[in-house]
């Protein structure tokens, strides 16, 4: 025991690689927001767009935001670009459809 | 219009005044001036007549002025036609140069048609003529007005999301600056421990990479191994989530902490057979109903650390009063003691295997892979407003971490306590497998049921009466050769047996 205390713990013959944790084991432990946010998105500009709603499209930008500012670094860079680019396109086509500025709910 | 007061003038005139107002008046009503004067050239010579005809007469030049006004009034009754309006004016000027002397001293009804007041006269006939058409002024719609006043709901987003933006940089520099805060001060430790500190898997040598792992902008990652007693160690850096300002203003409502995860895998051989768990009332409450070895091996209510001086917000999960003993020790009670804010939970086990997963119905289940692990959650002091220099307050804490391996390779049960392990562990393995053969075993069952009751239908719906004999019968003979087959097997059971 005291030759342990006196002695370098180290083992470099006992390393181990890295290995990351398989999310199927664990899919509750992940965190859904980012791909919640990235759906809401979506659905919020193509609203914005169909319907020709200035707040949709707003709302879609602010989704992307989100779901962006939460997403993880192995997260496709594809997936986040496109929803960010539909809700942008979905703002600037509802100004240029009605230039009228939005007006507020109350 | 006032019908002037000529004195001395004749019947015949007197007529003649009218008349020339009416065939004045009709066509200056009707017409327009777009254009300049000298287009309208019939009624230049028109007005050039009524002139001449009532130059020499003063009370006829009253007149005139009279009937200059109307063909004024009418135009300015049409306010766009400026340039008429002085053409006309400097015409009547120039006819009633005459007799202005004359004339104002006598009528005070034309003072309102003398040179200096004469401008003002359009606004006077223009107010009646507004009384009676009224004018409609439009708003302009808010898109042609170029102010940048009526778009404030579009720059109120714009702003939000700079400050989206804004707190997107700040929180990500934070969670940064912490988690570099942290290894620095761990690092020393750390590599006089593992011969390998910091790998993504990635590389084909297994050469210490030296820096954490990124996996979001809130979680970093560090993964050591090469030592004595354990396999590895994953340590796991859980901020908050600084970066997201929707996450920011939820936390104001309900304060969390940043939380330090490690998890120490070992070998078979290197850790005896037992389940425990130290931690806040809370957390023990919680992992007791989430983790799968915890609520199987740990059956009773979480219990007061008090006999072993533990501080009253700390419970204890056993799976046997001498496992308890056995690890805490007096440094370790010291540890926990001086610590115990930061305490989230400490969880020994060999029968690790994660929170516990929901079963869908009619499944059976695997044994669930188990490894031997020590799992430690630490909070950060500061709840949220954490400082890079409260990184180093975590450095104690993992010297505890280190003791703790070091400690759990050395502790074994003696005979009894294994002998309750075992027994535990063969108990929970049985339980399991009944669980599961009974849910096989309904499933077969409600298969077989259905088999004979589609069998029973059928020969209710056959129509023909001979055919349904005949399948009764083939069913009755199946019937009767399985209660033989059963009848065989218990013969053969009872032979066995004897």
């Amino acid at each position: 025991m005291s030759s342990n205390n006196m002695a370098d713990p180290r083992r470099p013959n006992k390393i181990l690689r890295y290995k990351p944790p398989s999310t199927e084991a664990n899919p509750t432990l992940e965190d859904p927001t980012p791909d919640y946010m990235n759906l809401l998105g979506m659905i919020f500009s193509m609203c914005g767009l169909m319907l020709k709603l200035k707040w949709c499209a707003w709302i879609a930008v602010y989704c992307s935001f989100i779901s962006f500012a939460n997403s993880r670094s192995s997260e496709d860079t594809k997936q986040m670009m496109s929803s960010f680019m539909l809700s942008i396109s979905a703002v600037v086509m509802s100004y240029l459809q009605n230039p009228q500025p939005m007006s507020p709910p109350w | 219009m006032a019908v002037p007061q000529v004195p001395n003038m004749g019947s015949r005139h007197l007529l003649l005044i009218p008349t020339l107002l009416l065939l004045l008046a009709l066509p200056v009503s009707q017409g327009r001036y777009t254009d300049d004067f000298d287009d309208s050239e019939d009624l230049a010579d028109f007005d050039d007549n009524d002139f001449a005809e009532f130059e020499d007469m003063n009370d006829d030049q009253a007149a005139d002025a009279e009937t200059a006004s109307p063909p004024h009034a009418s135009q300015s009754s049409q306010p766009e036609e400026d340039e008429d309006e002085d053409e006309a004016t400097v015409e009547l000027e120039d006819s009633q140069d005459g007799f202005d002397d004359t004339e104002t001293q006598d009528q005070d009804i034309y003072s309102k048609y003398d040179q200096e007041e004469f401008e003002g006269i359009g606004d006077m006939e223009k107010t009646g003529h507004s009384m009676k058409d009224p004018l409609i002024i439009h708003t302009v719609p808010a898109h042609l007005q170029n102010s940048w006043e009526s778009y404030y709901m579009e720059i109120l987003m714009v702003t939000g999301l700079l400050a989206y933006i804004m707190n997107y940089i700040i929180g990500k520099n934070k969670n940064s600056r912490l988690a570099h805060a942290w290894f620095n001060s761990h690092r020393e430790l750390l590599e006089s421990n593992f011969a390998l500190v910091g790998d993504d898997g990635t590389s084909k040598e297994p050469v210490s990479t030296g820096k954490l792992n990124q996996e979001n902008e809130h979680i970093y990652n560090l993964w050591c191994s090469g030592r004595v007693c354990c396999e590895g160690m994953l340590i796991q850096l859980k901020f908050l989530k600084r970066q997201d300002l929707l996450n920011v203003l939820a936390r104001m409502m309900r304060p969390t902490c940043d939380q330090v995860q490690i998890k120490v895998t070992f070998n078979d051989e290197d850790m005896d057979t037992f389940v425990f768990a130290v931690g806040s009332k809370k957390a023990m409450a919680r992992l007791q109903k989430e983790m799968q070895d915890l609520s199987e091996f740990c059956g009773d209510k979480p219990k007061s650390g008090a006999k072993y001086g533990l501080p009253d917000s700390l419970a204890i999960l056993s799976e046997m009063g001498e496992v308890t003993d056995g690890v805490m020790d007096n440094k370790m009670v010291h540890y926990i003691t001086n610590h115990a804010d930061k305490i989230e939970s400490i969880h020994f086990s060999d029968q690790f295997s994660g929170p516990k997963v929901m079963q869908e119905e009619g499944q059976p289940l695997k044994l669930p892979e188990t490894k031997k692990t020590l799992l430690f959650t630490f909070n950060v002091p500061g709840m949220g407003n954490t400082s890079p220099k409260d990184m180093d307050t975590l450095l104690p804490l993992m010297n505890m971490v280190i003791y703790s391996i070091d400690k759990v390779k050395k502790l074994r049960l003696n005979r009894e306590g294994k002998q309750k392990a075992d027994r535990n562990r063969a108990r929970v393995e049985e339980n399991f497998l009944k669980q599961t053969h009974a849910q096989r075993q309904e499933a077969a069952q409600t298969r077989r049921e259905e088999k004979k009751r589609a069998e029973k239908e059928r020969i209710m719906n056959e129509e023909d009466p001979e055919r349904q004999r005949r399948l009764e019968e083939a069913a009755q003979r199946r019937e009767q050769k399985k209660i033989e087959k059963k009848q065989m097997k218990m013969k053969q059971i009872k032979v066995k047996a004897m």
